[in-house]
């Protein structure tokens, strides 16, 4: 293999990638800092003078803590739902011997490819009013009114579940598949029950998959903006939709920047801790 | 040992029918007389399709998702692979704080960039311009591209270009015949990607696109929040056949799987 060669071009081909990430990613994220200290004004948008109001409001108001708290419960409900439902299925396609093996994947790959909206847009057909879900559990007698599963967590909760659900079973997969199967044959013969082999080997060499995975997960959930508003309307918020409606409904940008940059702080909090957590175990290993 | 295959197998379908329920509901609505969805469905009509089809809003609306694509993906090709060829094959200062601000987009919340462009783009009275939407979504796509092309790339041998060089070829001509085609498969995953990622985005192009410049599933959503009606169910069966092909076709010439 030969060395990596030392000169002036390395500087020149990175240079394109780097003023696209400077001008159109870092710098614009940064401006959000000055305007999120910045009064508003109805009806006029972004004061003069400096100020900490939205985040102040933002960590203490009742409403916006529900809020908060609320999209940080989606993230943990949602990925503790994708782990649970994704792990044994991504372990039975790691193990599958069957000649549909791959396209059992692909249907696994299929809904992560298809549009966010598309999707969002099949769970208001099941569970609106007069959805689907609501008219078989009608029709079996199960209930004499429709119940509410839309514009609520239980509506969140399935629609977000069902958009990660591939995501958390791909990042399993990948690992899964490579702990060799040997490994498992081996304890098996010394004597090893299933369960102890699950428990002491295949869960221990698969927790960086879980790791990874779930802070994915978690991320994603708490980012995700189109599947929370189509399925909690105007009413049913959540941190991303909050800012939404500051930007594009009530022009509020001070706020909406507050609100998005605290988004992005627990973010970044996350993915640090996750990063760490990785590292010490690499250590460990 | 058989029961636990079955039992295996009951679950594999139950999960991946959960993933394929709402799938099978759009397409199902789009074929339905009633405005509402009822199974088993009251009336079969292509009524929904021909609405879209001779909608000039949503004709437009893919004209211009397809272009932005089409274009980000370019774009993502070119400063991607030549971003990647330096992080492999050249000593660069700070390597792996570069490599990691390249492919943080992959899980930084689109929505911030959407509302921080936003912001940028009015100061500048670049609102609702292709060029803003054309720049934003390069930044998000371009992470796919240098995944696939550090990983082809760190598996092809360097003394291949040396040799051409060796031989009388320029840096360049090198590159160009020896090294870019060898990264092919590669380049082909990751504009894929950079393709979907962008054909598919709402959470930033939702900020940022003005009535000219309204993408399909922007339009999608817009349609959605002002009231369900069954053409939106139309145009989403239409994307789901156009997905499902595509990932045929991929699977088929490069092996998709291999790089998810």
């Amino acid at each position: 293999m030969a060395e990596r060669r030392q000169d002036p071009t390395a500087l020149l081909l990175l240079l394109p990638l780097s003023l696209l990430l400077l001008a159109a990613f870092v710098l614009p994220v940064a401006g959000l800092v000055p305007t999120s200290l910045r009064p508003y004004i109805a009806g006029r948008g972004i004061g003069e003078g400096w100020t900490l109001q939205h985040y102040v409001l933002a960590l203490t108001d009742a409403f916006y803590l529900e809020v908060l708290a609320r999209t940080i419960g989606l993230g943990l409900t949602v990925t503790m739902l994708t782990l649970l439902i994704g792990y044994p299925l991504a372990y039975i396609l790691a193990r599958s011997t069957s000649p549909f093996r791959h396209w059992l994947t692909l249907l696994v790959i299929f809904p992560m490819l298809l549009n966010l909206v598309v999707r969002t847009f099949g769970w208001i057909a099941l569970l609106a009013r007069r959805g689907l879900v609501n008219q078989w559990l009608i029709g079996l007698g199960i209930t004499d009114e429709p119940i509410r599963l839309m514009f609520n967590f239980t509506g969140l909760l399935i629609g977000l579940t069902h958009i990660f659900l591939p995501v958390m079973v791909l990042v399993l997969l990948a690992v899964i598949q490579n702990i060799p199967v040997d490994v498992e044959d081996a304890a098996a013969t010394l004597g090893a029950s299933r369960v102890n082999v699950f428990a002491n080997v295949v869960l221990p060499m698969s927790a960086p998959g879980i790791l990874a995975g779930s802070i994915l997960v978690f991320v994603l959930t708490v980012s995700a903006l189109v599947t929370p508003r189509l399925l909690g309307g105007p009413t049913y918020k959540v941190v991303s939709t909050l800012v939404y409606e500051q930007f594009l409904q009530l022009l509020n940008w001070p706020a909406g920047s507050a609100l998005a940059l605290l988004m992005t702080a627990i973010v970044l909090l996350l993915l640090w801790l996750g990063a760490r957590l990785a590292r010490r175990w690499e250590a460990g290993a | 040992m058989k029961a636990r295959g079955l039992l295996s197998g009951a679950y594999v379908a139950l999960v991946l029918g959960f993933l394929m329920l709402p799938v099978a509901v759009v397409v199902l609505a789009s074929f339905s007389t009633t405005s509402f969805l009822t199974i088993p469905p009251q009336g079969v009509t292509l009524r929904w399709y021909g609405r879209v089809l001779e909608s000039p809003e949503y004709l437009h609306a893919i004209r211009v998702s397809l272009s932005l694509a089409a274009a980000a993906t370019v774009g993502a090709l070119a400063i991607g692979t030549a971003a990647s060829y330096a992080l492999v094959r050249r000593v660069v200062p700070g390597r792996t704080l570069v490599a990691s601000l390249v492919m943080s987009p992959l899980v930084f919340p689109g929505l911030v960039i959407g509302v921080a462009l936003l912001q940028l783009y009015a100061a500048l009275g670049m609102a609702g311009s292709f060029v803003g939407l054309w720049l934003a979504h390069m930044v998000i796509t371009v992470p796919y591209v240098i995944r696939t092309t550090l990983a082809s790339l760190a598996g092809l041998d360097a003394e291949l270009e040396d040799a051409a060089c060796t031989l009388g070829a320029t840096r360049l001509s090198a590159f160009m015949l020896v090294t870019l085609p060898l990264l092919r498969p590669g380049l082909a995953a990751g504009g894929l990607f950079a393709f979907i990622t962008s054909f598919d985005n709402v959470p930033v192009s939702i900020f940022l696109t003005g009535v000219a410049s309204t993408t399909l599933p922007v339009k999608i959503f817009t349609a959605i929040e002002f009231g369900v009606d069954p053409s939106v169910a139309a145009i989403s069966s239409l994307l789901i056949l156009a997905t499902g092909l595509t990932l045929l076709l991929a699977e088929r010439w490069i092996g998709f799987s291999r790089f998810t």
